[in-house]
């Protein structure tokens, strides 16, 4: 536990007096001072001259231990906060929508799992356009693998603008494109930075005042399994616990701003030559919602089963059609 | 930012916990930034893309099938049985690379990492000097002979392929890591060529987790000088056979894993009589296939005159 002097230069009416005073009893941890009686403190703190510091750097203590945690919520609370906030992103392919109920879900985190050239990084690529074009929203691409095609992009939403229901004018390819951003991050610890920054400006009130229209509304990581393969195993268990930290920053960030996180996994042979997702048994639990992609032979046919789902039967199946 | 998130080791995150420093911001001063410092938009990249320059591989159909030839930026593997011509798909590259930018190429330096032993100076010669002949005949049609003369000699060619010869997987990883400080100083390399990746990790290697490992880092490392320098690597593979439900199939070495490091594969295979190249895996483009042929001039497009007996 830190000492009470860390929080010092943070709160300005944390003080040396506050810090003296609660030295004289015995308090020199943020764990002693919840392990004390606070109304004895209190207490003990009007009888001083300077009383009313005191009073605020003890409140100011206090609050902020409360904000360390999440607020307790209810169960109707909680139903309505999904009915209003947690909307479904179509990704544009019909049939996959079907499949999960709507499409992406906000709040949630989405695996997407398959075999090298099943089509992962092009269902990325077609629902990051169709959620920029549909929304009027950025998405944020982070890419490890440098197969960011923006000529993909740009032939979907061609294709978008062309289409006859096009209700707006004046929406230009350039615009919507300048809405999807690409980040390239090649090992774990820029990508810990690179969603620590992301925290940073979505928290800040500044980035929402900029950007009203283009709120972040899709992340999408393709693939965090080429990040935390060459860490998993080995001596310690570093590795091991980097990777489900990454998961909860992910379900964090999509619950907190209420974003929906898609990631891309690869698969890996297991027991009877079946393949399965990789990165083991301890990750299986991290996504929401996690899917099998698989394509036929030399066609452009994928094929998507669910894996698992919080709301719908597993082992359901749909196929989309790779165009062009 | 918290402690166990930063690359420190474990006795000096040990350390600075009991310090009662949980926060990257406890001892340094953080700043918010704009949203992921770095990131460009969709319209930019496609924008830069438009300019960008593909290596040529003088064969037309495969270079149909890739867009253009080998793309900058991007991990290509290419697999294939021995003796379909990759290493000879390799020194035609680390040629190619170096077509002046006036004559369609890129004008830039090649790296080869040889593992295996198969580069040879003489065939590169020769390859060298057939695309200085190509280059030439192109130019005859506009008169600047003289000055083409001036600018390309086989030497000059042959000075700017930068070789390494790696004998074991640590030295394999040592050039990577060796690379980047390589690759600042010389400037205008724009290929980078390894001649096998699997070679050093196919015998005697037992721990196949750390061969997981060290290869996924491997591929990473060169995904971030691809992206950083602007230049292409192409990695050559072997293959090995993979039995399903009893019947035997031909796949790329190393694993499944690791087919997942590249940004695009080609597969060469026989068709025949003829050899053929399958792109595999593609971000932009669609599957397709083409065929091509390994002449004394290097690799060339399949015209019917010229189709080489396959050699069993």
């Amino acid at each position: 536990m830190p000492p009470l002097k860390s929080l010092q230069h943070q709160f300005p009416s944390i003080d040396s007096n506050l810090l003296h005073f609660c030295a004289s009893h015995g308090i020199f941890s943020v764990e002693d001072f919840l392990v004390h009686d606070l109304y004895m403190l209190v207490a003990l703190a009007e009888r001083q001259t300077s009383s009313k510091g005191l009073k605020e750097g003890i409140a100011q203590v206090l609050t902020f231990l409360n904000n360390q945690h999440f607020p307790w919520m209810n169960g109707v609370e909680l139903l309505e906060s999904t009915q209003h906030n947690k909307h479904f992103l179509l990704t544009g392919f019909d049939g996959i929508d079907t499949l999960l109920c709507g499409g992406l879900c906000e709040g949630n985190l989405t695996e997407l799992a398959g075999p090298s050239s099943s089509g992962k990084t092009q269902f990325c690529l077609h629902a990051a356009a169709h959620v920029a074009y549909t929304y009027m929203c950025s998405v944020l691409y982070l890419d490890t693998s440098n197969s960011f095609s923006s000529k993909r992009i740009s032939y979907r939403v061609n294709r978008l603008l062309a289409s006859p229901n096009k209700g707006e004018k004046g929406r230009s390819l350039e615009g919507i494109m300048s809405s999807i951003l690409s980040h390239s991050v090649f090992d774990i610890f820029s990508m810990f930075e690179t969603l620590h920054q992301l925290e940073l400006s979505l928290s800040s009130q500044l980035f929402q005042a900029e950007i009203q229209n283009s709120k972040l509304r899709l992340l999408i990581v393709d693939s965090i399994s080429s990040l935390i393969t060459p860490i998993l195993g080995g001596k310690g268990p570093q590795g091991h616990s980097l990777m489900l930290n990454v998961g909860f920053i992910l379900k964090k960030l999509a619950i907190d701003y209420n974003l929906a996180v898609l990631v891309t996994n690869h698969t890996v042979v297991g027991e009877g030559g079946n393949s399965k997702p990789a990165l083991g048994e301890s990750w299986k639990s991290v996504p929401h919602t996690r899917l099998l992609l698989s394509r036929d032979q030399m066609s452009n046919i994928c094929n998507m089963s669910i894996l698992k789902h919080t709301s719908m039967a597993c082992g359901q199946t749909a196929s989309f059609r790779l165009d062009g | 930012m918290e402690i166990w998130s930063l690359p420190f080791s474990p006795s000096q995150r040990a350390k600075l916990l009991s310090a009662g420093y949980t926060y990257l911001h406890s001892f340094s001063h953080l700043s918010p930034s704009a949203l992921a410092a770095g990131a460009q938009t969709a319209w930019d990249i496609l924008c830069e893309d438009r300019t960008m320059n593909h290596i040529t591989t003088s064969c037309e159909d495969l270079d149909g099938i890739l867009g253009g030839g080998i793309s900058c930026k991007e991990i290509t593997e290419v697999g294939g049985v021995p003796g379909i011509g990759k290493t000879q798909l390799g020194i035609q590259l680390a040629v190619n690379v170096q077509i002046p930018v006036e004559y369609g190429g890129l004008g830039g330096k090649a790296i080869y990492v040889d593992t295996e032993g198969s580069f040879m100076v003489e065939r590169a010669f020769q390859i060298a000097e057939s695309c200085i002949q190509d280059i030439m005949d192109k130019v005859l049609q506009t008169d600047d002979v003289g000055v083409c003369q001036e600018n390309l000699h086989v030497n000059a060619i042959l000075a700017n392929i930068f070789y390494f010869r790696i004998c074991s997987y640590t030295e394999q990883i040592a050039v990577v890591n060796y690379l980047e400080k390589f690759i600042s100083a010389q400037k205008d390399v724009k290929i980078i060529i390894i001649d096998s990746v699997t070679f050093h990790f196919r015998q005697d290697f037992d721990d196949l987790a750390l061969r997981t490992r060290v290869l996924s880092a491997l591929a990473q490392k060169m995904m971030k000088l691809a992206k950083k320098f602007n230049l292409a690597v192409v990695l050559l593979n072997q293959v090995t056979t993979k039995c399903t439900d009893g019947s035997f199939q031909l796949t790329l070495a190393l694993g499944e894993s690791w087919s997942h490091a590249c940004t695009n594969r080609i597969i060469l295979y026989w068709k025949g009589n003829e050899r053929c190249a399958y792109l595999d895996k593609s971000p932009s483009l669609p599957l397709s296939a083409a065929p091509f042929s390994v002449t004394t001039k290097g690799i060339r497009s399949v015209a019917s005159s010229c189709k080489r007996m396959r050699t069993t």
